[in-house]
């Protein structure tokens, strides 16, 4: 089985500025890490691949800095990672981004299955993964939370919903996005840390995945950007407990029931 | 861990390289270095695991891949509860094969990116959370007569909390305790002396020059300027608990590794 892993890198924020002008978040200075939710693609592209065999190629969009993430995924033990930079694909919205991978995982050829996560944290759009099931025209199960069955032409998936689940079925090739329920992220071993920084990650340009230039970057996305603004602040407030021990307690007890958190 | 104590070895702390180095060969020549100046010593390298909930490489890990010799009275890994129970078997096989005994079994401090041991991964049926007893238990069940298990014992937490805790850990197979980091005498550790005199006691010295970095240990608020000589309260220590081991903990290296070595004769 031939796995892609879309992954990508992110401001290790919570705090993210917007810049005034092209409303897009300012990645300048703050420190980049690979998408929390990519890392659970990651380890069920690698769970898989370790049981079924093949392949797992990890793939993403981004600046040079990109590359980091891609160590990342190869250090927990994806096979190889391609990157797909230029300036040429700088500004494109999900659109855009997914039509670029979707280019790239036709070039790889002959995969199998895409996993990606259900969204990115900068961008919260949860669109990459069914854009590239689009834009290739494949099927797709998006909140998937179990893979259930592999056979070698489908895969059986729970997927979550607001209601409760559902059980599919889908022939490959197939795109699914990925919830946090799914596993368990490895940590990385140092033997596949440093056997990260030795490998080759080749940069895929747009002429390399023939891709049609009209549709990555500004000039291929339908998505503009009118205004970017911040929540409003949570409001919250401090309740202090007094009393024994044991009152402290049954009053914490009672203030989180009343929160439904237990 | 009598032996330890009746050969005056040191307990020297140190940790791996952080999952987030970004400067790993250094990191690791480091380590390395520390740990062979360790073992030159004569003294035992406690090498901690995710201290702080920060992500770093596993001591076994850092043995196996510096191929790191082991002096198996020399070596002490911490091992604490969040890890899957793969890591955990593989950690606890490693240990084995590389002929590392000592091991101090702590719940430890986890983090998002942390996985924890879930009870049915150590085959604890009346727990909802892995604890350090839990997974002592587990390492005594599954590897027999392969491992000297060690614990935590804090001062600061209430006392007689402590020393229930410590009697489960006690019944669940404990052979020795170290101590959370003292400064001078500590009259709960005396009553930890006193209710268990058969067992090894090592007492945490404290020796960084930063006190304050211990206020959260101890739980009240140490002031940043406040002035600490390290090897001076090692020497107090050594006098009020002459006989029992000592483990140091932030040991700088470059300015005080050498101080120690005609301190405890």
């Amino acid at each position: 089985m031939k796995i892609v892993v879309c992954i990508k890198q992110v401001p290790a924020t919570n705090d993210a500025k917007i810049d005034p002008e092209t409303k897009r978040i300012v990645r300048k200075g703050i420190k980049a890490i690979l998408n929390p939710f990519d890392t659970y693609a990651v380890e069920e592209g690698v769970q898989l691949r370790d049981k079924f065999g093949g392949e797992v190629i990890a793939l993403s969009m981004g600046p040079p800095k990109a590359e980091e993430s891609l160590r990342e995924a190869v250090s927990v033990g994806v096979d190889r990672a391609i990157l797909l930079s230029d300036r040429a694909f700088g500004g494109s919205d999900t659109w855009a981004t997914s039509y670029a991978l979707a280019k790239a995982i036709e070039k790889i050829g002959d995969v199998d299955l895409v996993i990606c996560g259900k969204q990115a944290i900068d961008g919260d759009t949860a669109q990459v993964g069914p854009g590239i099931a689009a834009h290739l025209d494949w099927l797709q199960a998006t909140y998937v939370m179990a893979v259930k069955e592999i056979s070698s032409s489908s895969i059986r998936v729970k997927r979550m919903h607001e209601d409760g689940y559902d059980i599919c079925e889908m022939s490959f090739p197939t795109v699914i996005t990925v919830v946090k329920d799914i596993n368990t992220p490895r940590v990385p071993s140092l033997k596949g840390r440093l056997a990260s920084k030795k490998c080759e990650i080749p940069v895929w340009k747009p002429n390399d995945i023939g891709a049609d230039t009209s549709k990555i970057g500004l000039d291929g996305s339908p998505t503009r950007v009118i205004k970017t603004q911040p929540p409003p602040p949570r409001h919250t407030s401090t309740k202090k407990i007094e009393g024994s021990s044991i009152e402290c307690a049954q009053s914490l007890l009672r203030e989180l029931r009343l929160r439904s958190i237990v | 861990m009598i032996y330890h104590i009746q050969n005056k070895i040191y307990h020297v702390e140190f940790l791996p390289p952080k999952q987030d180095s970004e400067k790993l060969e250094k990191d690791l020549e480091i380590f390395s270095n520390k740990y062979l100046r360790v073992m030159d010593s004569g003294y035992c390298a406690c090498i901690t695991d995710n201290a702080m909930g920060l992500l770093s490489f596993q001591g076994t890990e850092m043995i196996e891949e510096l191929d790191l010799p082991v002096i198996p009275e020399q070596v002490m890994i911490h091992l604490n509860t969040f890890h899957t129970k793969d890591d955990l078997d593989n950690i606890l096989d490693i240990c084995k094969s590389k002929g590392i005994r000592h091991l101090l079994i702590i719940t430890g401090d986890g983090s998002e990116r942390l996985p924890k041991l879930q009870p049915s991964d150590v085959g604890a049926t009346d727990v909802e959370s892995v604890t350090s007893v839990e997974l002592l238990k587990y390492i005594n069940r599954e590897y027999p007569d392969t491992f000297v298990l060690g614990v935590a014992f804090n001062p600061y937490e209430p006392e007689e909390h402590e020393f229930e805790k410590m009697e489960r850990k006690m019944k669940a197979g404990a052979t020795f305790i170290i101590t959370q980091p003292l400064i001078e005498r500590n009259e709960v550790v005396d009553r930890l002396l006193k209710k268990y005199p058969e067992i090894p006691v090592i007492v945490d010295a404290w020796m960084s020059r930063k006190l304050h970095l211990l206020s959260e240990a101890v739980g009240y608020e140490i002031p940043e300027n406040t002035e600490f000589d390290p090897i001076s309260t090692l020497k107090i220590l050594h006098k009020l608990y002459p006989e029992y081991g000592i483990y140091l903990s932030l040991l700088g290296f470059k300015t005080q590794y050498d101080l120690i070595k005609d301190i405890w004769v």
